[in-house]
């Protein structure tokens, strides 16, 4: 055969394509499946050759719950990123999702049940088997259980979502206790409570992917924002392919005000003094869309006309002139008109809150009025605009509920505190306890959570749990020896949640539900054990059972009764792709606009409110009874709403579904803050912290940095080598004023005490501020986070990066100087109110 | 100037037709359609013009008596019993300074690499993961996949698909299929086989040359 050039081959190949197109191929493939090169299937390490498996799961890291595929290399985790396939992150992963891995490798990691030996903050432990540590914990609870008392056993929790808070709460109520604690008002309950008392129900979503205009107060939204990686990639893409606007009103230059068109600096707690200003602008420029108006109750009057609405609105905003609002909040009054009138006239515009804005006094007014400038735009839950989050309903099993079932009072504040806790007032629950008089649990169990950290008056709170006569028997379900597991009297060892099974439902930036799974990409280390794994052995052990036998049991279930991902193949489908959605659903928008059939069995309109209201679902005897009470005054009828009649049409509107009883309008006047002696219209209410200044004193504010979550990364090496200092943020003249450079040692102080830290002075905050990250400073959280190991020597492999810590600053942690103190509307931790005075050291 | 997009594909199409034919000479005995193709106006003539003789017999015995034979050449040269030239990659390559074993180290680096890729392996397929028309045939997959990314002038993802085909390609096939092709070119009784390694040889250099 001669020697043989490509072309010899192209004419061959004219011959032998013919051939095969002629069915003479070979009669069995090798090979199943197809090509996804880039996707990839199987893996192996290019340089080790070690198998590698790609998993999907998802992460936990911070509420957004990404969805990442785990590479996993001969049993060791060695790599997340960001799941292709779904549609709410597109593939994206932040720095704290992929430092992930050093959440189940780190040298301090506890791996095996640990009784305490000594006093408490002795640090004194005895290593214990789970059958020990189970037997100890059912010693405690099942004599409270058989005793009628069930609620002595509370519970709190930080992050539980999903099937984790499912299975939790599955246990809890077959066990008979409600006393159980959450953390939302340390994070965001005003925002929630403001917006229920309007549109129902909460989480707001932000229609990057549409919208014609942004406006930003109180959020960093490229570094820190919730649901931040599915939005943050849409807002950047609204910015450079389509050069949509984008306003951010911060007290500090943020890196999202770095990148916005403009930062608008303002005072601290004015952000709805401003939104009220920009309403005032439209209302007098005739700059508002009528649409949403008829949905809109802005009066006494439920019967009142769009018309009338429109004169109700611009009367009650007339206060609120730009130049009032330049006076109290610093921010120009051209700017206000020059931003206003871009929101209203923007085709749609999306109008964004968070922390900044809600952590205050009157938090919960503040969101309020950002929902009126959205109503009054008709930038709500419309494409564009501020939108109703969409998330995944899974289905689940339900276990048996105990027959007594009782709550202690202890999650809702001191008496009087807070008006709509309808999120808890979750920072005074160790102080409840202490003051005794709502009770106090014999145990008290805490996971995923660090109440000796995260809440104000830290070290008080740790105090509390020191003390064995407030509190007999703490249990804790940690990975980490912390602020307030060294003082549990059992640390249970927790799983990560790379190590465990859940399902997951985190709303989409797109309005399409997505479901999605996590599963384990490792086996769990040490002994250590899923709580979803926890619960029915323990249900088992005090003579009751649950609906399913393990977390993987759980998820299992619940894939195979969830309508769409039991049809698309159940749990085997989601254990291969980890998330789906349906492919047909389009974007949910403007449920409010829906129609409803009000001939069903029962429906009687209220002529007062013009709510349908089915009284045969709300507890009352007849129709007359039921007509007699009217819908406002009948206990259970919000439960049995039906639709809200609006200019003859019955329309689902804004249903009411939490503890606010209201009618289906979106009350922005509100009998529910009238009753309570709030303003019923949003309104400016001065924080009286800050009316109270001295000339001296600073407004401190405390804010997330991109590469940590509150207090459950320290102990990630990669995090933690990038942020693990946090000075103090201060203007050049506030520093100027108190003789303080940059990089000057400085301390900042109140009645509560005092803490010291590095000045950074800048011209990226206002006058009048000291702004500290609220992640560090921590006493224990391992070496990394600490720079001290833990009590309790880790079971993991010892790291040889520990040789490699370069530093030697650990931060310093302003809660400890910020007292516990509720916003008395929806009892939100008042983050952003503290007083204090700052001086070079 | 900007890319051919058809004549890249059209190139890509031609590579996977010789793995594909290359496939099915080492995967199975040939069947008489397949005979009958191969010395059928289209490819006959396509052989001659390469100087690829399979010899008269080939082309004039009756299509069933070429099948016979065909099949008896291939269990002697590739099945046995009796000494026979095992057609996998681990035979013919040393580890370690270890001799070559069945389902040995290379056997499973080509199964990993393969499904790396997101192929797996046929439940139906009994024979050896590395078995020189497995790798043929991954080839055969690879530029097919090359071929319709070029056509959907999908740059990116055909210049991807051809590191990994260089990387297969010297991983694997050229380190053992010319020698592999050796012993088949001094062993072989019939024209058949020995052409077809020898082809085998020259399409392996020119891709080694042009990849």
């Amino acid at each position: 055969m001669k020697k043989l050039n490509r072309r010899d081959f192209m004419k061959l190949t004219a011959g032998s394509g013919c051939a095969f197109a002629a069915g003479l191929g070979y009669s069995q493939s090798a090979f199943a499946g197809s090509l996804k090169l880039q996707a990839g299937g199987k893996d192996f390490s290019p340089t080790t050759g070690k198998e590698r498996q790609a998993i999907p799961t998802a992460c936990w890291q911070c509420v957004t719950r990404d969805s990442m595929i785990g590479y996993v290399e001969d049993g060791r985790l060695v790599k997340l990123e960001g799941h292709p396939d779904s549609i709410r992150t597109l593939g994206k992963l932040c720095a704290k999702g992929q430092a992930g891995i050093n959440q189940v490798y780190f040298p301090d990691r506890i791996l095996h049940p640990m009784k305490r030996a000594g006093k408490r903050g002795e640090h004194k432990w005895k290593r214990i088997s789970w059958d020990e540590a189970l037997d100890l914990i059912v010693s405690k609870l099942k004599p409270l259980r058989d005793a009628g008392t069930p609620e002595l056993f509370m519970y709190q929790y930080g992050r539980h979502k999903a099937s984790q808070g499912a299975t939790m709460y599955d246990f809890m109520q077959a066990y008979g206790t409600g006393t159980i604690g959450n953390h939302t008002s340390v994070c965001e309950a005003a925002k929630w409570v403001g917006q229920e008392s309007l549109w129902g129900g909460m989480y707001d979503n932000w229609d990057y992917d549409n919208t014609d205009y942004v406006v930003i107060f109180g959020s960093n939204q490229f570094e820190t924002h919730t649901n931040h990686i599915p939005t943050s990639q849409r807002l950047i893409r609204a910015k450079v392919d389509r050069g949509v606007p984008l306003y951010v009103f911060d007290v500090r230059l943020t890196n999202t005000a770095a990148k916005a068109d403009q930062w608008i600096p303002i005072k601290v707690g004015h952000d709805g003094l401003v939104m009220l200003a920009m309403c005032n602008v439209i209302m007098n420029e005739k700059l508002y869309r009528k649409d949403h108006f008829k949905f809109m109750r802005v009066s006494e009057d439920y019967k009142a006309s769009v018309d009338e609405k429109i004169a109700a609105v611009k009367k009650n905003v007339a206060n609120y002139t730009p130049e009032f609002a330049e006076k109290h909040s610093g921010v120009p009054a051209d700017t206000i008109r020059k931003i206003a009138r871009g929101f209203a006239k923007a085709k749609s515009a999306c109008l964004v809150t968070y922390r900044g804005t809600v952590m205050h006094y009157h938090g919960a007014d503040q969101e309020r009025a950002a929902m009126l400038l959205s109503a009054i735009t008709n930038n709500l839950d419309r494409p564009g605009g501020r939108v109703m989050g969409v998330g995944a309903g899974w289905k689940h099993p339900s276990s048996p509920k105990a027959k007594v079932h009782k709550s202690l009072d202890v999650k809702d504040g001191f008496p009087g505190e807070a008006a709509y806790p309808t999120h808890h007032v979750s920072h005074q629950v160790l102080p409840m306890i202490k003051d005794g008089n709502a009770g106090r649990p014999k145990v008290y169990w805490w996971s995923c959570y660090n109440p000796g950290f995260i809440n104000g008056d830290n070290n008080e709170l740790q105090s509390i749990l020191k003390d064995e006569s407030i509190m007999p028997f703490l249990i804790t379900s940690t990975i980490v020896y912390d602020e307030s597991s060294q003082y549990a009297d059992l640390i249970l060892p927790d799983v990560t949640y790379l190590e465990r099974w859940d399902w997951e439902d985190m709303v989409s930036a797109n309005q399409i539900a997505e479901f999605y799974i996590r599963q384990p990409l490792v086996k769990p280390l040490g002994e250590s054990r899923c709580q979803g794994d926890v619960w029915p052995e323990l249900a088992k052990r005090m003579g009751f059972e649950l609906a399913y036998s393990s977390k993987e049991d759980f998820v299992r279930q619940s894939c195979e009764m969830t309508p769409g991902v039991r049809e698309a193949g159940g749990f085997e489908y989601m254990k291969k792709h980890g998330v789906w959605h349906d492919p047909k659903a389009k974007p949910n928008y403007g449920f409010y606009e829906t129609k409803v059939d009000v001939s069903g069995d029962g429906v009687i309109l209220d002529e007062k409110t013009g709510v349908y209201w089915n009284w045969k679902k709300a507890g009352v005897n007849s129709e007359a009874e039921a007509k007699s009470q009217g819908y406002l005054g009948t206990k259970g009828a919000k439960k049995a709403y039906v639709a809200q009649n609006i200019d003859g049409t019955a329309y689902l509107a804004y249903p009411p579904n939490t503890k606010f009883v209201k009618a289906g309008y979106l009350d922005f006047y509100s009998d529910n803050f009238a009753d309570k002696g709030f303003p019923a219209f949003p309104a400016y209410t001065p924080i009286p912290e800050h009316q109270k200044m001295a000339d001296d004193e600073l407004n401190l504010t405390t804010y997330k940095v991109a590469v940590h979550t509150h207090s459950r990364t320290a102990h990630c090496k990669w995090l933690t080598e990038i942020k693990h200092d946090n000075p103090g943020w201060i203007n050049t003249k506030t520093a100027e004023a108190r003789g303080i450079k940059n990089g000057d040692k400085i301390k900042v102080y109140n009645d509560m005490g005092e803490i010291t830290t590095t000045a950074y002075v800048t011209e990226g905050i206002i006058p009048g501020v000291i702004a500290i990250s609220h992640h560090l400073g921590r006493k224990h959280s391992g070496v990394y986070g600490s720079g001290q190991n833990s009590p309790i020597p880790g079971g993991a492999a010892a790291d040889p990066d520990v040789k490699n810590i370069w530093w030697k600053k650990h931060g310093t942690h302003p809660n400890t100087i910020i007292p516990n103190s509720s916003d008395p509307i929806s009892g939100t931790q008042r983050w952003m109110d503290t007083v204090v005075r700052v001086a070079k050291v | 100037m900007g890319t051919d997009w058809n004549r890249v594909a059209v190139n890509a199409e031609s590579r996977r037709s010789i793995y594909g034919m290359l496939t099915l000479v080492f995967r199975e005995e040939p069947s008489e359609a397949l005979i009958n193709e191969l010395r059928g106006p289209r490819l006959s003539g396509a052989f001659s013009e390469i100087d690829l003789e399979l010899g008269d017999s080939f082309y004039n015995d009756p299509v069933s008596t070429v099948a016979d034979q065909l099949a008896l050449e291939f269990s002697h040269l590739f099945i046995g019993p009796g000494p026979h030239i095992s057609p996998h990659e681990s035979i013919f390559t040393e580890v370690d300074g270890g001799s070559g074993e069945l389902w040995g180290t290379k056997t499973v680096e080509v199964k990993k690499f393969i499904e790396t890729t997101g192929l797996g392996y046929a439940s139906r397929f009994t024979g050896l993961p590395d078995h020189i028309s497995v790798e043929l045939e991954f080839m055969e997959k690879l530029t097919e996949w090359e071929a319709e990314k070029w056509m959907e002038m999908d740059r990116i993802s055909a210049e991807y698909c051809l590191s990994i085909q260089r990387m297969f390609l010297q991983q694997h096939l050229l380190t053992w299929i010319p020698k592999f092709c050796n012993a088949v070119i001094t062993q072989a009784a019939t024209p058949f086989y020995r052409e077809m390694a020898e082809l085998t040889i020259n399409f392996l250099e020119l891709e080694q040359q042009s990849l």
